[in-house]
């Protein structure tokens, strides 16, 4: 009886560790802020390419174009799909393309993330099975990582979405902070992404390994006498110093065939992640290849480990120091325009005084009354435009406001009395709003 | 609550499968058919691998690094030879100059596909030299040494190509 009860056990035993190693190996706790690099850099890179193929767009996927449509038919698998396959009148490309491209910078930007990027995936992997002929490296790579990301929880952080949640949660209590998301999933999917670019580069080196030219150390060279690499400065060096093609093409299987198998241990990740992109600087600097190369170095952006990203924040937020702004609770407009404010602060830099209840020992009431003060660590205050002006680059959430902020002479003089306009007419603002929004709650004497 | 842990379970369980069942993708599309196992698991795999665009060799710049420019030539009413470099005019920092340089190979390696309509767009494009026909070249090159580049020579270079007329496409009479 105790030979099946141990051999049981034995097996509950072994299938309980196996279960703990596979749930550790994808499914641990982690946020989405990796993933949202890779989001946010390919979603900018796809709007940038897509952009300037808006003069082309009838030539590279029109039905009069390079690829006319029964060629395309008659070679496509049946599994491959695009929606190009089913337009009829041009209206119909021009459209789809304005809105692929609204969708590119919603996910960029992080903007209803959550069904813009299907939009995307649709677009690119339609794009690419129109006319197969102009797809190349970025375009496996881009269809890989959108994929990845369409499953993935993105959209969390280092977004719009972020922001858009954030605010409903301080809507109803300023000082309230969201917590920063993370999930088993997310975790999933980070590991996922890191496969992919290891793959890419496991099958990019024995592709290379299995090739003359890479063995004998010559592609380097092969590569820039090429037409399409052409560059007589680079071949003037190379060929004076023949040893620099050598280490440029051995250098280049090392780093692929190490990446795989060394990108995963903490040790040696940050110098695989260096090496990886400077690896793609160099396609980028060198061959031209900047839209490849960006895209690569997004994938890549999956090993950014979060810790890293955490420890940056809090460096960021140390050098800049601890900025207080001071405003008035009883002004509804105000407090909401703090709400719209705080939501783009991820890092948390700024505290916030309510002077009607809390009234500040550097700040008087009566300077209060005429303008929103930021209290900088030193002890210095500046008043409203000056205050905002100060806080927009140092609050990397809000670094978009920056041109607004400082065109030379153009952001004081509009600005200026731009503010202070709304500082002596925020009551009526705020009673404005108020009858425009009846449903809204008043924020006010927080 | 039974339910809740059941629902739990379930939701781990089809995460499972999807994370291995993608990771399986993303390994066999590259991998080599030589083998029956990589043969039978593509065929399970191959309409997703098709659907979602995952179906890609990463082999990049592999094998073969091969180097080769297309040109052509119109012949107008008059019977005068008018010659082109397409790819001297685009910009190295633009996407299309690998847009056209990718069409610029499908045309080469593949004329009977692609010749007819480029011919025909090319036609149109150049209509002001009342065009009778273009010719499609491609300028393969050849093997190019250290020497000869610190010799002052260019791979494009005559004695560096091998040239072959690639098709004829007749312009449709205006």
């Amino acid at each position: 009886m105790s030979g099946p009860v141990t051999l049981t056990r034995f097996a509950r035993d072994r299938f309980a560790g196996l279960s703990r190693a596979w749930s550790q190996v994808w499914f641990q706790d982690s946020p989405t802020s990796p993933l949202e690099l890779t989001r946010i850099g390919v979603g900018g890179a796809l709007l940038l390419h897509y952009a300037l193929a808006i003069p082309h767009l009838f030539d590279l996927w029109g039905d009069a174009g390079w690829m006319p449509r029964d060629v395309v038919l008659g070679i496509r698998d049946p599994w491959m799909q695009s929606v190009f396959y089913y337009f009829g009148a041009p209206w119909e490309w021009v459209a789809f393309h304005g809105l692929f491209l609204l969708c590119c910078a919603a996910l960029m930007v992080g903007w209803r993330t959550s069904w813009v990027k299907w939009i995307v995936l649709v677009g690119q992997i339609s794009y690419d099975y129109r006319n197969p002929t102009l797809t190349y490296g970025v375009d496996w790579i881009a269809a890989s990582l959108l994929f990845i990301l369409c499953v993935a929880p993105v959209g969390r952080a280092l977004s719009l979405d972020r922001v858009r949640a954030v605010r409903a949660v301080k809507v109803r209590e300023l000082d309230a902070r969201l917590p920063p998301y993370s999930s088993a999933w997310a975790g999933a999917c980070t590991r996922l992404m890191q496969i992919q670019m290891a793959v890419a580069f496991f099958y990019s080196a024995i592709s290379k390994l299995g090739a003359g030219i890479w063995w004998s150390g010559d592609a380097v060279w092969t590569v820039f006498t090429v037409d399409g690499y052409y560059n007589r400065i680079i071949l003037d060096a190379l060929a004076s110093h023949y040893w620099l093609v050598n280490l440029a093409t051995y250098g280049t299987i090392l780093i692929e065939i190490a990446f795989p198998f060394l990108i995963w241990q903490r040790s040696t990740r940050p110098y695989l992640l260096a090496a990886a992109i400077f690896l793609h600087l160099q396609f980028a600097l060198l061959m031209g290849l900047f839209y490849f190369s960006f895209v690569m170095i997004m994938g890549h952006m999956s090993f950014v480990r979060p810790e890293w990203l955490t420890r940056l924040g809090a460096a960021w937020k140390r050098a800049i120091g601890e900025m207080e702004m001071i405003y008035d609770g009883r002004c509804g407009f105000c407090v909401r325009s703090m709400v719209w404010f705080l939501a783009f602060d991820g890092l948390g830099q700024i505290k916030t005084r309510n002077f009607r209840t809390d009234p500040s020992p550097i700040v008087t009431d009566a300077q209060m009354e005429k303008a929103l003060y930021l209290v900088l660590p030193d002890g210095r205050a500046l008043p409203g435009f000056e205050a905002y002006r100060y806080v927009v680059p140092r609050v990397p959430g809000l670094w978009w406001q920056v041109p607004l902020f400082y065109v030379p002479l153009l952001s004081r003089l509009v600005g200026r009395p731009l503010y202070n306009w709304i500082a002596s007419h925020r009551s009526l603002l705020s009673s404005m709003e108020a009858a425009l929004s009846p449903g809204h709650r008043d924020n006010s004497e927080r | 609550m039974i339910w809740y842990r059941w629902r739990q379970r379930l939701t781990y369980l089809v995460m499972s499968a999807f994370v291995a069942w993608h990771t399986l993708a993303m390994v066999i599309a590259p991998a080599p058919d030589s083998s029956v196992l990589v043969r039978t698991l593509r065929a399970a795999l191959q309409p997703y691998l098709t659907f979602f665009r995952l179906d890609n060799p990463w082999n990049f710049f592999a094998p073969t690094i091969g180097g080769a420019q297309l040109r052509y030539s119109l012949e107008d009413a008059a019977g005068a030879q008018h010659s082109f470099t397409p790819t001297e005019q685009l910009n190295w920092f633009h996407p299309d100059y690998l847009w056209f340089r990718d069409w610029h190979s499908a045309i080469a390696d593949d004329p009977e596909l692609y010749a007819d309509r480029a011919g025909a767009l090319l036609c149109r494009k150049h209509a002001a030299l009342r065009p009778v026909s273009i010719t499609f070249v491609q300028y393969e090159q050849r093997s190019f040494t250290p020497a000869d580049q610190l010799s002052g020579k260019h791979p494009m270079d005559p004695e560096f190509v091998r040239v072959n007329t690639v098709k004829t496409v007749q312009c449709p009479a205006p």
